[in-house]
């Protein structure tokens, strides 16, 4: 017999996968559990194969601290279980609440990084101020927040971002779609990369607004800072005022 | 019997008395059960002794040898037969064969009271089909051995590792337990009554039970995790061709490791025990997993195999004092320990080595080049990829 017929023989019942899932059909009581089985940045996927039919059990799960450690899989056990829930969800503000939400609605009284990132719809209300990585890599769905710090919507496809007061540096960083919305002010080099999509700042922007921009509109009521457009290619920008060195084709609005 | 210590899969069994009956059913293994005075072990031998053989409890019992430090082989084997001498028409030297050489069902009786020296008998005599004496062979043909032993007492003797790998399986035999003491409690009637009640086999059905063994399928799976285990053990990279059954003062315990990256990984086994496994392990592993397959009436599958094998692992190797120390060990639950590095090694065949597997294979099966396998396998910080898979490609290149 040959070797190779040998190992197909042996493995032939096996699922291919390098790790071991020791705990197979047992109950899911923690985190700690979960990432037994899923490992500490799993897919979304994986997670809701595993996660408990149990409403109460899984509110048990999202109310224990993940820490560092399990904090994705805490994001995607808040998603599933806004999703679940008819009334909206409110969970402690951590890391990573909402992550790849599809529907359903999620209430923080204030949030840290990476909240609604890579969520598809459903709605994200922060009512005091985000942290870093607010709705990265967005691809449908609304978050509204008082305030965010850096790289906010950053890589966003579709969806709606509302900041009601005023947003850090790296807004919208290389978006290519979606809409956002400053009703405050934002820092330094927001747009930059933008391929497609909306930025509307109402208070003044940053310098470098529309760094290398290819396409997409950004529109600032008050006072862009310097250098404004830099080496754009595309798209369109207009504030109501600009530093020194903007690009010639940015427009100043009445 | 005590309690129920031996879990096959859902399948809950008392490892003494099926190992005892496992052993019934091959020939050439050995069982030793091991444990402190009283807990049946002979009895239970001569019991089975006398189902399988059809015979009287008290005639079992003759049959057996019992060790202390005047027994000698001619006590134990056979002896010359001193009419001949006085017989001028006498032809070849006679042996006057006793009972238990003859018999093919061999109780060696408190193994470890015999002195180390007089233990050395028994290494040409277990396993094997015949005895030899005086020039002259005695064929009880394919038996059946057991022995049981004491811990260390202030008579006993240590056991050579090389009867010990002779030794097919240790199982220990503990007290009754406090149901099984109600039960004996209840009970009026002697041990030769309960010999009586037992089911007899005739000859031609105790002569057939190897066979129904052996109809009993391995899977590929059983026998690649039976190969990779005993590999597990034997490989080292410090060791003579990487066998860690060549080392003589040199082990693991005494330093051997020290410095090598493999050394505390839990994962791997190498470091975790000093002796390494031979081939007869391997063909104990396959036979007694057929065998409680066959008295289970269940497939031979990974499940039986992670039962057994470390009754058939434990007796011949001594984990690493430090290792076993800890709790939940305490320094005596070495069965307990073995069976967690068989259960590690079998799982991690299982689960982590079917790429490595697989790029061997098809290497060996000139699918791809030897070149490409070596470069692809040197990736694998795997004691059996860097130890035998490679050097095995090298030597085809």
């Amino acid at each position: 017999m040959k070797l190779s017929s040998f190992m197909d023989s042996a493995y032939q019942k096996k699922r291919p996968g390098k790790r071991l899932k020791t705990r197979e059909g047992d109950m899911i009581f923690s985190l700690e559990d979960l990432a037994d089985r899923v490992g500490n940045k799993p897919s979304r996927e994986a997670v809701e194969e595993l996660v408990p039919e149990d409403n109460n059990q899984l509110d048990l799960l999202i109310s224990s601290d993940p820490k560092k450690k399990y904090s994705m899989i805490w994001g995607y056990l808040t998603s599933l279980a806004a999703e679940r829930s008819s009334a909206p969800l409110k969970p402690p503000s951590r890391d990573y609440v909402g992550l790849e939400l599809r529907h359903g609605t999620i209430i923080l009284p204030e949030a840290g990084d990476h909240v609604g990132e890579r969520m598809r719809g459903g709605r994200i209300v922060v009512k005091g101020k985000a942290g870093d990585h607010l709705g990265q890599e967005m691809q449908g769905g609304r978050i509204i927040a008082r305030g965010c710090r850096d790289y906010g919507f950053r890589s966003m496809r579709e969806g709606f971002g509302v900041i009601l007061g005023d947003a850090g540096k790296f807004l919208g960083i290389g978006n290519c779609g979606g809409r956002i919305t400053v009703m405050g002010s934002c820092k330094e080099r927001a747009g930059w990369l933008m391929r497609s999509g909306s930025l509307n700042v109402s208070g003044d922007a940053g310098e470098y607004l529309g760094l290398l921009m290819s396409g997409g509109r950004i529109q600032v009521k008050g006072i862009a800072g310097r250098r404004a457009g830099w080496r754009k290619r595309g798209g369109s920008i207009a504030a109501g005022g600009f530093g020194p060195e903007a690009a010639v084709d940015v427009i100043e609005l009445e | 019997m005590g309690r129920k210590d031996l879990a096959i899969g859902m399948q809950r069994v008392n490892a003494q008395l099926y190992f005892s009956i496992a052993n019934s059913c091959l020939r050439g293994r050995a069982v030793l059960l091991y444990g402190g005075m009283g807990a049946n072990k002979t009895t239970l031998i001569n019991l089975l002794g006398s189902s399988f053989l059809s015979m009287d409890f008290d005639q079992v019992e003759d049959i057996m040898v019992t060790g202390h430090p005047e027994q000698t082989e001619e006590k134990i084997v056979g002896f010359l037969d001193p009419r001949q001498w006085a017989d001028s028409s006498a032809g070849p030297t006679q042996v006057l064969w006793t009972a238990w050489a003859a018999s093919n069902w061999k109780l060696i009786n408190e193994i470890n009271r015999f002195p180390s020296g007089k233990q050395n008998l028994f290494l040409e005599i277990l396993q094997k089909r015949k005895i030899s004496y005086a020039g002259q062979l005695c064929r009880p043909g394919d038996t059946c051995y057991f022995a049981t032993m004491n811990p260390e007492f202030s008579s006993t003797y240590p056991l050579d590792e090389a009867i010990l790998d002779r030794i097919s399986a240790c199982v220990p035999a503990t007290q009754p337990d406090f149901m099984a003491g109600i039960l004996l409690s209840e009970r009026e009637k002697d041990v030769r009554d309960l010999a009586d009640q037992l089911p007899r086999f005739t000859p031609q059905e105790f002569s057939s039970l190897p066979g129904m063994v052996a109809e009993k399928h391995l899977s590929g799976q059983v026998e690649l995790a039976i190969l990779c285990l005993i590999r597990d053990f034997t490989l080292c990279e410090r060791a003579p061709f990487y066998d860690k059954t060549q080392l003589s003062s040199s082990k693991p315990s005494l330093g051997l490791c020290s410095g090598c990256h493999y050394q505390n990984n839990p994962e791997a086994i190498c470091w975790q025990v000093d002796e390494g496994l031979s081939d007869r392990v391997r063909q104990d592993l396959r036979i007694f997993c057929r065998a409680f397959a066959f008295l289970l009436n269940r497939d031979a599958d990974l499940e039986v195999l992670k039962a057994i094998a470390p009754y058939v692992i434990w007796h011949r190797t001594t984990p690493m004092r430090h290792a076993l120390e800890m709790p939940p060990y305490f320094g005596d639950g070495k069965l307990a320990y073995v069976a967690g590095l068989v259960e590690k090694s079998i799982n991690r065949t299982m689960n982590e080595r079917e790429e490595m597997n697989r790029i061997f294979s098809r290497a060996v099966d000139g699918e791809t080049t030897a070149a490409k396998a070596i470069e692809e396998l040197s990736l694998f910080d795997d004691p059996i990829a860097r130890l035998d898979f490679i050097p095995a490609l090298e030597d085809l290149s």
